[in-house]
């Protein structure tokens, strides 16, 4: 699925992230975990492509194609897609256009014809169902006036109308109380399969009691210095990461 | 009268001459081009083709229309006379601010034929009437001053929209407006005007609200090379509601300028003005608002907002919203903010595969469609919507 390669990144000449090394096969959970700083959402936005950050060296690729230079929506139309840590809020821009819009994006990439707006509303009412969110959603401005919990299941609405390849969690269980943390879980659970990948990012155990992981990542100072089972969350929950750099 | 009133207004023209840049309502606006207008209107009447229907009452050169008049469906509930009949007093009482612009003057010196137009008590009118204006090709680089006077009667509820239909050849169109809204009446007024020729428009307009009325003013322009318009608004009696949305759309070296000002002369009236200018190439914005809230004024409630979108670096906003208050007892707000559009926003809806020229038109639209949302006539909605979406398209 996403093959991280040496990857070297850095925001106003500030080096980030300084050589990770990281692959998610399909059908497989990853977790980063790390302190402040140390470069975990660097990383999220690099895969995505936000053009802040420089790629300085290394590579990434999706299913053996090289993305490191290609344009974000790009990125999102091979399958990648971000969850994104603060989602900002757009005036003006009507959930239910937004999502066709983007939804409609992804099937013209992928030679399918449009989603007319029926079966569209049919769709996304029944994701917002599932997710405990009222119709009205759908005519809200993007992120206009929601609470942060509604902004996190936004982004999971967005998640599962467009259901990517590749689904990168940028602390989204951040801010949220449990009710939110169960919904945001749900609609990961119901997302993931054989066929597609999951990476998150978080600073807690607690959204990985609802989200099985395969396997979990630690990160200091911008390079991956450890990965392994659930285990390794209990000894971070337990111990910190200090021991990290003994 | 009306002779000695328009000598007198050349006199006043003739001894201030064009607007300079050193007076604060034309700091930012240059009345240089003005000179290229150098002659009236010639009085020489000529046909026109236009489309009349009966829901329409249409102005040629700023004169109403009296065949259009007589297919007006709501003609029984109109009385109109010439301005020229009507006392002097009546004619000039409108905003000091405007007996003291020499353009204003220079436009009562020239205007002819101009109309009081009452709705009488009681006309409540569901549909919406088009006011069409038409420009004769004749006069072409020649001033056309018009002036005319609306008049909402008691109780009445009056829906219009203005706009221009000129083909590509340039005037300097001056026009002066009175509206008069009496006790109870709803008036919504909206305007919409699309110019691709380099006319200069510049319009004074004068509110006054008797008691709870409740006023509508719409605007959208679109493309105009030079569009002033000074708004003046006296809330004169208590319990009447004023509100402003106006939406400019600037490409190429364009220049709108909206001077507006409202007086809270009355306890417990709100006012709201919410002005958006949307700015690509070298085209320019000014906004000057302000509210007056006078002593005594209690209980007013007024929101002043300001938002410029610049779309590139060469095009500029100047904004001054300002707030004068002498009452204890008010909630009055202002605010204004210019700006690209948000790197975050584009960021965000590439990451969703939207590409960057249709995130960037999604932002633009968004940013314009909050205005047009506000219209209080759903047919100008409309309107500006497909005229926004051709200005994005373009």
């Amino acid at each position: 699925m996403i093959k991280i390669d040496r990857l070297k990144a850095s925001i106003d000449e500030k080096d980030i992230l300084k050589g990770i090394d990281l692959e998610i096969p399909a059908g497989e959970v990853h977790v980063i975990m790390g302190r402040n700083g140390s470069g975990k959402s660097t990383l999220a936005n690099v895969i995505a492509g936000n053009e802040a950050y420089e790629v300085d060296s290394g590579s990434i690729s999706m299913n053996n194609n090289d993305i490191t230079e290609m344009s974000i929506e790009n990125r999102a139309l091979e399958g990648i897609f971000l969850c994104f840590q603060y989602p900002v809020a757009i005036p003006g821009v009507g959930m239910a256009y937004f999502l066709r819009s983007a939804l409609n994006a992804h099937r013209k990439y992928q030679g399918k014809e449009e989603m007319d707006a029926l079966e569209f509303l049919n769709n996304a009412k029944k994701i917002l169902s599932e997710l405990g969110l009222d119709d009205s959603f759908l005519k809200r401005s993007i992120n206009d006036g929601f609470s942060g919990g509604e902004k996190k299941k936004s982004e999971i609405l967005q998640l599962l109308t467009i259901n990517p390849k590749l689904a990168v969690l940028d602390e989204t269980d951040s801010g949220l109380d449990v009710d939110a943390l169960r919904t945001v879980a749900k609609g990961v659970n119901k997302f993931k399969n054989k066929n597609n990948s999951v990476l998150i990012i978080t600073h807690y155990q607690r959204l990985l009691d609802y989200i099985k992981p395969d396997v979990v990542h630690l990160m200091i100072e911008g390079k991956i210095v450890k990965s392994g089972d659930m285990s390794l969350v209990e000894k971070v929950e337990k111990d910190g990461y200090s021991w990290l750099e003994n | 009268m009306i002779d000695t009133i328009k000598k007198n207004s050349l006199e006043f023209f003739n001894s201030k001459g064009l607007p300079s840049k050193k007076l604060e309502n034309w700091k930012f606006t240059s009345s240089r081009n003005f000179k290229n207008f150098s002659e009236p209107l010639s009085n020489i009447q000529h046909s026109i083709d236009f489309e009349a229907d009966e829901l329409s009452l249409v102005f040629i050169n700023g004169i109403l229309d009296q065949d259009s008049l007589k297919k007006f469906k709501f003609a029984h509930l109109l009385e109109v006379q010439s301005l020229n009949t009507v006392e002097s007093r009546k004619l000039l009482q409108c905003s000091e601010n405007f007996l003291n612009e020499s353009m204003f003057n220079l436009g009562i010196s020239e205007f002819e034929n101009g109309s009081y137009i009452s709705f009488k008590k009681n006309s409540v009118i569901e549909e919406v009437i088009n006011i069409k204006n038409y420009f004769l090709k004749d006069n072409e680089n020649k001033r056309v001053s018009s002036f005319n006077i609306f008049h909402i009667g008691q109780g009445s509820e009056v829906s219009i929209i203005e706009q221009d239909f000129k083909e590509d050849y340039s005037i300097l169109n001056l026009k002066l407006n009175k509206f008069i809204c009496e006790d109870s009446s709803t008036f919504k007024y909206g305007k919409s005007f699309n110019d691709n020729s380099k006319t200069h428009s510049l319009s004074y307009s004068y509110y006054q609200l008797k008691k709870d009325v409740c006023l509508n003013i719409d605007s959208m322009v679109k493309c105009s090379f030079f569009n002033k318009e000074f708004i003046e608004v006296d809330l004169n009696e208590t319990g009447s509601d004023a509100k402003i949305n106006i939406l400019n759309l600037g490409k190429e070296n364009h220049h709108v300028d909206n001077n507006i000002l409202i007086n809270h002369n009355a306890e417990h009236c709100t006012s709201f003005q919410h002005v958006r200018n949307v700015l690509d190439n070298k085209s320019t914005a000014v906004f000057n608002g302000k509210v007056i809230v006078s002593e005594g004024a209690q209980q007013t409630d007024s929101n002043q907002s300001n938002k410029n979108l610049l779309l590139s670096l060469e095009s500029n906003a100047f904004s001054n919203p300002q707030l004068e208050i002498y009452a204890d007892d008010v909630s009055c707000g202002h605010g204004s903010t210019t700006g690209a559009l948000d790197e975050n926003s584009i960021f965000y809806l590439r990451a969703r595969g939207i590409d960057r020229a249709a995130a960037q038109k999604i932002l633009i639209k968004a940013f314009a469609k909050e205005v047009i949302d506000d219209f209080s006539l759903s047919s100008l909605q409309d309107i500006s919507e497909i005229a926004l979406d051709s200005w994005i398209d373009g």
